[in-house]
């Protein structure tokens, strides 16, 4: 169940919306095709389609913008990733979107509690494996469905071992079970495969996505790796200069997405706006 | 589909990085061997020494009054033991230790968690904290005896005090210094502030804990050996400081070695406890 912040909606006629389909009041195909039933019911009687309804936010640090008046809005179940080069506040918007920079002004309305993977695994080192899964969570419940989460990672027969013990790939996957586990309506993914060799992150990208094929949650991925983001999202936003500046939905099958033929001109398309020059092509 | 892909990353193994496998390869330093050959050279040393002794006290080069010969050392040390002496003055000077040990490291921790965890802590008693740490603990001995007489309350308090410093800059140190990064988790995963309290800051500020323990129970049996020969009718400290008056070095290099075992095994003891509850901390205990 939703539990929504107590912030003031945006008037839908004066907040310009991004180009995506417009909201319906009955449940809209997933953009996947991914049944989501029994979702409909916990939605919020507010807005049925939108886990994510932000407008106008803007961040300043001590008088230095660094998002202005960002429009954003994330449906149900929509894997969204969020391209910008280093600085362009990508991280910025998804600590606002977690709860945890509550200093901006505009209005958002989102989960109270989305689940969040960092860059690095974030894992308690003095807190057993499973331990870490169901850091917070008390009723036995929701703590069976950490098991079942961590044995979803491939990782049941590590419940007993000590963070310290795993490697870069294992402890991201415990990271991600510990944010699936808790069936959130908003997963946000702050460039969780940045650390990982290329090897492994071929393996996460697997992974996550069938973990979002079977949890369903909305997915904000921040990322710099134009590839990544081509290979996973449905849609893609791009961050320039604190603003949004591109929001492509993407034409792209569900799989095989690398050997699709509008493949390399999305990716150049996506560099050129990122301000890169793509030299293969 | 899903299925089979997460199955297929589970049984992925080789993509872990070399760790285990650095681990697992003994390093050519900690080969039997070479342990044996190294302890052997370290014992040396301090053979050694004792056979200067030996000598020196059997050629008459060390006069008795000087320093007692080692065979000396070694029957008085039996004669205090078969009489009881030694265990009597030893269990007073033990209780003083641990008494003191335990109310310094409760009021050190106490102290630590008041300033680290609020605002008003930290200003009101951070100040005093760091302004008192530079005084020697022993010069506070006459203010002391004003107060507390020359009874068995000031040995107490003294080691108390001489305590309560080390575990206080060490375990609220460890407590500012609990990484940021885990408290945004935390607020992520929904902790409130008690579980936080529990979950992160106590295990995190562990090892700062148990490296304030090791200073506290050096320090505790400093202040007892300098507090037990000043004023004192009981305790090793005593037994020394009345065998200088007759002149015995031997029953002072006894209570010399009894004060050295005592900081051996008390820190020994500590270490025990320290390995256990970081034993998070090493990578080969579990697995």
């Amino acid at each position: 169940m939703a539990v929504h912040a107590d912030l003031p909606l945006t008037d839908p006629a004066t907040s310009p919306s991004p180009p995506s389909p417009p909201p319906s009041p009955s449940a809209p195909p997933d953009p996947r095709g991914r049944r989501r039933w029994g979702r409909a019911a916990a939605a919020p009687a507010v807005d049925r389609d939108h886990v994510v309804d932000a407008a106008g936010v803007s961040r300043s640090f001590d008088g230095r913008g660094v998002l202005h008046d960002i429009d954003l809005q994330i449906r149900r179940g929509e894997f969204v990733a969020l391209l910008g080069r280093s600085g362009s506040g990508k991280s910025t918007l998804l600590r606002i979107l977690a709860r945890l920079d509550r200093d901006f002004e505009g209005s958002l309305q989102a989960p109270e509690r989305p689940s969040v993977v960092f860059q690095d695994s974030r894992l308690l080192p003095w807190a057993r494996v499973l331990e870490n899964v169901n850091l917070g969570v008390e009723d036995r419940a929701a703590r069976e469905r950490g098991e079942q989460a961590l044995a979803d990672v491939g990782l049941a027969g590590h419940a007993g071992a000590w963070p310290k013990t795993l490697s870069g790939g294992e402890a991201q996957r415990v990271a991600l079970a510990r944010a699936l586990a808790r069936e959130p309506e908003l997963l946000l993914l702050d460039e969780p495969f940045g650390a990982l060799d290329a090897l492994t992150r071929i393996k996460m990208h697997r992974l996550l996505r069938s973990l979002c094929a079977k949890h369903t949650p909305a997915v904000l991925l921040v990322t710099h790796d134009v590839d990544e983001a081509l290979l996973l999202a449905d849609r893609i936003l791009v961050l320039t200069e604190s603003r949004i500046s591109f929001d492509l939905q993407v034409p792209l099958p569900e799989l095989g997405r690398r050997q699709a033929d509008d493949f390399p001109a999305l990716r150049t398309r996506l560099l050129t706006e990122l301000g890169v020059e793509d030299d293969d092509h | 589909m899903s299925v089979k892909n997460v199955e297929n990353v589970a049984r992925d193994e080789a993509l872990r990085p070399g760790l285990d496998d650095r681990l697992a390869q003994p390093s050519p330093a900690r080969r039997p061997p070479d342990v044996l050959v190294r302890t052997g050279t370290r014992a040396l040393g301090p053979v050694l020494l004792l056979l200067v002794w030996t000598a020196g006290s059997a050629t008459g080069l060390i006069p008795h009054d000087v320093l007692a010969p080692p065979g000396e050392v070694l029957s008085t040390a039996q004669r205090l033991l078969s009489s009881g002496d030694l265990q009597q003055h030893l269990l007073i000077s033990l209780r003083r230790a641990v008494l003191g040990l335990a109310l310094g490291v409760a009021a050190g921790v106490g102290l630590a968690l008041l300033a680290g965890l609020s605002r008003v802590g930290e200003s009101l008693i951070d100040a005093n904290m760091q302004m008192l740490r530079s005084m020697p603990i022993l010069a506070l001995v006459p203010l002391a005896i004003i107060w507390f007489g020359i009874g068995e309350e000031i040995k107490v308090v003294l080691v108390a005090l001489g305590v309560t410093f080390p575990m206080y800059l060490n375990t609220h140190a460890a407590i500012r210094g609990v990484d940021r990064k885990y408290v945004d988790l935390a607020a992520t995963v929904g902790l409130g502030r008690l579980a936080l309290i529990r979950r992160v800051v106590l295990p995190g500020s562990l090892p700062g804990f148990f490296t304030g323990l090791r200073f506290a129970v050096a320090i505790a049996w400093l202040v007892l050996v300098v507090s037990e020969q000043i004023n004192a009718s009981s305790g090793i400290g005593f037994l020394m400081t009345q065998a200088r008056s007759l002149s015995q070095t031997d029953v002072i290099v006894v209570g010399l070695i009894v004060y050295a075992l005592l900081g051996l095994t008390s820190d020994t003891i500590v270490r025990f406890f320290e390995r256990r509850a970081l034993s998070w901390r090493s990578t080969l205990t579990s697995h």
